[in-house]
């Protein structure tokens, strides 16, 4: 069913290209990323110059953005395991429990989520430092409260099915059927979640980084983006490739996710 | 069967893509006359309702293939509905013809209170003023006696019984004193005390305002209770046709004994939103 | 209305816990502002001095007492003295707060009204290329990062085709006792890229949200009424469908404030636009942590306010909600 929607499997191919320019390829281009590689704001594609171009001090563009991508990919990828285990820890047991559990919880869901994201990581990370633990925690603190939401309501929907009465009526813990019983029934709901996450994560991580909230060794695409920004007005690839591939990522994300959604439910298929 | 047909539906065939939902379908409908068109679920009924409103190809993918539905108007005219402009189809709906559906839960706008939609039609179609047409509203809401009609007007629907909400469409749809009024299972929703209370009432407004009823139904019971004629319809055909005591009394298709012999009692169906299959007719075609 | 006493009571509440929460955060980071700040004296001598201050601005207060402090001195919108700025923090906001305000409300109105309408037209035709094209739309719009469009944006209509001004929100040429409606032009002129690349987001994912709700609307049993009155297709959809297709759409525009808000701070930074968030990045440059709260804590505030003023209109549209609550 996946691979009958030619979105997807496009979604899918681009990631693998994503993968292979940020995991293979580095390891045949090992040359050091902050070298001198030519003469500084040599335009892509001239004879002689590095693929890309360089930028403002004479790097290879093209090597930099290479390097890039794991960071940006590690970090969102922490964060959104981050935010997928808290937004469905606190959703399942909201959904499950019901009562005064499940209003204090969506209390909570609803204060966090009243909280500007990106302004809270900047306060966190002007307070706490801007490491990358501190990148993954401030981002994953603050994005849980959509998939909460969700698998609360999955739980509403599923905790009063026969299988759960079953599970229930044959003495399993409220622990185990959260976790063994339930919870399995709702991932492909939380799978389709996560990819959305994941590059909504990207997405966070790259604005962060734009603005100077990363780490300067590694360069992720955001923050190369951001240094890049003041000479874009005679250097316009510095910015281009790198945003580029913050884009490309996060549109092959999507397309997976919704590929997944419509493998799952092809009643929503073009809404 | 002396007078000139209001409403002659001649070989009209209407399609859904491949799907033939209505197939050379022919019959008449006489002035002041009520004529119920009863059928199987998917049998064709509504979609002919649909058809005399042209409403059937807004929004889906149904073409009228071919045939003609000759309509006398109120000027004396004669028009051919299928090939009328959509201006004079406007024209004619809600004012000349009109309509009342099966589902009076859902077939009133929620956000807007139940006389904006009323006087709406009436200012559409009257060119009154807005406190003429309020007035208007509310004897239309004293006629089908909607009880404190001055405070209904200014309900919102969901505010509203299922019965109360039916009378509202009744009110709208005889607004304009209608040459045809088309009810498509106007009862089915309702509970059975308020279907036959909403049976009478239909025969009492038919009676003070001369209007013509096209009564769809499965509901053979109602038939009894109210129709003249009768079109048997199943699956995308007319069957047979016929006054009640010619059919009641010597069906002659198979299919329509069957369905006789099937006789519910009045609002036996209450509660069913789709009509039932019949269990004893045969498959094979008549 | 009861359900609307409720519902500003809870805001205020949950106001009152931003800001506890804030002052809960500051304690949780190492170190102090007078550590930051101190710069007299070495070893023994400035550990002294530092005491010194912290007693005079209450630091060696317990906890709760300094929770209290903090609480009512901001809610008497005292945010405390920016040692960068070298003025209380309110002075330093409150000339930003309409440059945002204006950004954002602008961006809003642009995703809602494109939004619908490409929405609604894609409905109508829900087998068109059209149709078809919104969701690969969406999906894109989705994946371009704010400050990327913003930057690319810049390129190509302020630098290549010079179309639009590139910073600011008014030219610098402009003399400041020019007449009010050529300064409103000239801000409306620099306006437009800003709003569209934050609007870009939204625009997006409102025009598939109307998609789908309007295509259930147009199935609707009421709208099959309306044209059974004789109504022509213009009322159809303006009257009956768009209000209905629209009450999904208001109900997230609250949540989604603070979305814009943070895209606010991308935008703002690529365009130089003076608003609240070009003075976040500024205060995350120099550490400037008091301004950063109290920027934090006025947009969530914003936000709040954003939910229940959407809470309020979805009341006044839908009236099964209204006439239920009350």
């Amino acid at each position: 069913m996946f691979m009958a929607n030619k979105a997807a499997v496009f979604g899918a191919g681009l990631m693998i290209v994503i993968l292979f320019v940020s995991y293979i390829l580095p390891l045949f281009f090992s040359a050091d990323k902050f070298a001198y590689a030519g003469k500084r704001h040599t335009a892509p594609f001239t004879d002689g110059g590095p693929l890309l171009g360089t930028d403002y001090l004479g790097r290879d563009v093209a090597l930099i953005v290479m390097h890039g991508g794991s960071t940006t990919l590690e970090v969102a990828g922490f964060a959104a395991l981050l935010i997928v285990t808290v937004g469905a820890l606190i959703g399942a047991l909201a959904g499950y429990y019901g009562g005064i559990i499940d209003r204090t919880l969506m209390k909570v869901t609803e204060f966090f989520q009243v909280l500007p994201g990106l302004l809270f990581a900047l306060v966190v990370v002007a307070l706490f430092g801007a490491s990358t633990t501190t990148i993954v925690l401030a981002i994953g603190v603050i994005s849980w409260p959509p998939i909460a939401r969700q698998t609360r309501s999955e739980f509403l929907k599923q905790k009063n099915l026969e299988y759960v009465k079953a599970a229930r009526s044959i003495g399993a813990s409220n622990a185990r059927i959260i976790l063994l019983t339930i919870l399995p029934n709702t991932l492909p709901v939380l799978i389709v979640q996560a990819t959305l996450t994941m590059g909504a994560a990207i997405l966070f991580e790259a604005g962060l980084a734009f603005l100077g909230l990363g780490d300067p060794d590694s360069l992720s695409w955001g923050y190369y983006v951001g240094l890049n920004r003041q000479y874009f007005l005679v250097n316009w690839w510095g910015v281009t490739f790198p945003g580029l591939m913050v884009f490309l990522t996060v549109l092959s994300l999507s397309l997976i996710g919704d590929g997944i959604q419509d493998a799952i439910n092809p009643k929503l298929r073009g809404r | 069967m002396a007078d000139k047909p209001l409403l002659s539906i001649r070989n009209l065939t209407v399609r859904f893509g491949t799907f033939t939902a209505l197939k050379d379908l022919s019959f008449d409908l006489y002035p002041g006359k009520t004529t119920a068109v009863v059928g199987e679920s998917g049998s064709g009924k509504s979609v002919t309702a649909l058809s005399v409103m042209r409403l059937v190809t807004l929004g889906t993918r149904a073409e009228i293939d071919s045939g003609e539905i000759l309509f006398q108007r109120k000027d004396g005219s004669e028009i051919d509905l299928i090939k009328a402009s959509e201006r004079e189809m406007r024209d004619i709906r809600g004012n000349e013809i009109s309509m009342v559906f099966q589902e009076p839960l859902t077939s009133l706008n929620p956000v807007y209170t139940t006389g904006n939609q009323v006087i709406e039609a009436i200012q559409l179609h009257q060119g009154l003023s807005k406190q003429e047409a309020y007035s208007k509203a509310l004897e239309m809401y004293e006629m089908v006696r909607i009880p404190r009609a001055e405070k209904v007007l200014s309900d919102y629907p969901h505010q509203l019984s299922g019965g109360m909400r039916q009378r509202v469409m009744i009110a709208m749809a005889l607004s304009c004193d209608p040459k045809l009024l088309i009810a498509d299972e106007p009862t089915t929703a309702l509970d059975v005390t308020i279907q036959a209370q909403m049976l009478g009432l239909m025969k009492d407004l038919q009676d003070q305002t001369g209007a013509s009823v096209m009564l769809i139904t499965h509901d053979m019971g109602v038939v009894a209770e109210v129709a003249d004629d009768i079109v048997v319809m199943k699956r995308s055909r007319v069957v047979e046709t016929g006054t009640v005591y010619d059919i009641f009394e010597k069906p002659t298709a198979k299919y329509t004994q069957a369905l006789l012999a099937s006789i519910p009692r009045l609002g036996s169906m209450t509660g069913k939103t789709e009509p039932e299959l019949f269990d004893l007719v045969q498959e094979e075609d008549e | 209305m009861k359900a609307v006493a409720v519902k500003i009571l809870e805001s205020f509440l949950l106001i009152l816990a931003v800001i506890v929460f804030n002052f809960v955060l500051v304690h949780l980071a190492p170190g102090d502002v007078v550590d930051a700040l101190s710069s007299g004296g070495l070893g023994d001598a400035r550990e002294e001095q530092n005491e010194l201050i912290r007693e005079q601005i209450g630091l060696d207060q317990p906890f709760h007492v300094q929770l209290f402090t903090y609480v009512g001195n901001v809610l008497t919108g005292d945010f405390g003295w920016s040692p960068i700025g070298n003025k209380p923090v309110l002075e330093m906001i409150a000339p930003r707060i309409f440059p945002t305000l204006l950004l954002a409300l602008s961006a809003l109105t642009f995703a809602v009204l494109i939004g619908v309408t490409i929405g609604s037209i894609a409905a109508r035709h829900p087998t068109s290329f059209f149709s078809a094209g919104l969701t690969v739309f969406a999906l894109i719009g989705f994946a371009m990062p704010v400050f990327w469009t913003g930057i690319l944006l810049l390129l190509v209509f302020g630098v290549w085709l010079e179309w639009l001004p590139i910073a600011g929100m008014n030219d610098l040429r402009l003399a400041n006792d020019a007449p009010f409606v050529e300064r409103a032009l000239d801000t409306v002129r620099h306006l437009i890229l800003p709003t569209i690349s934050l609007g870009v987001i939204f625009l997006a994912s409102y025009a598939r949200l109307s998609r789908a709700s309007m295509l259930e609307v147009l199935q609707s049993d009421y709208i099959r009424t309306a044209r059974a009155k004789g109504l022509s297709e213009g009322p159809v959809m303006i009257k009956h469908a768009l209000r209905n297709a629209v009450i999904p759409i208001i109900t997230i525009l609250g949540m989604e404030f603070g979305v814009l808000l943070s895209g606010a701070i991308l935008v703002e930074t690529v365009f130089n636009w003076p608003g609240l968030g070009r003075l976040a990045f500024e205060a995350v440059l120099t550490r400037d942590t008091n301004v950063l709260l109290a920027i934090l804590t006025m947009v969530s505030a914003t936000v709040i306010l954003a939910n229940l003023f959407t809470d309020i209109v979805y009341r006044l549209v839908d009236p099964r909600i209204r006439i239920e609550g009350a």
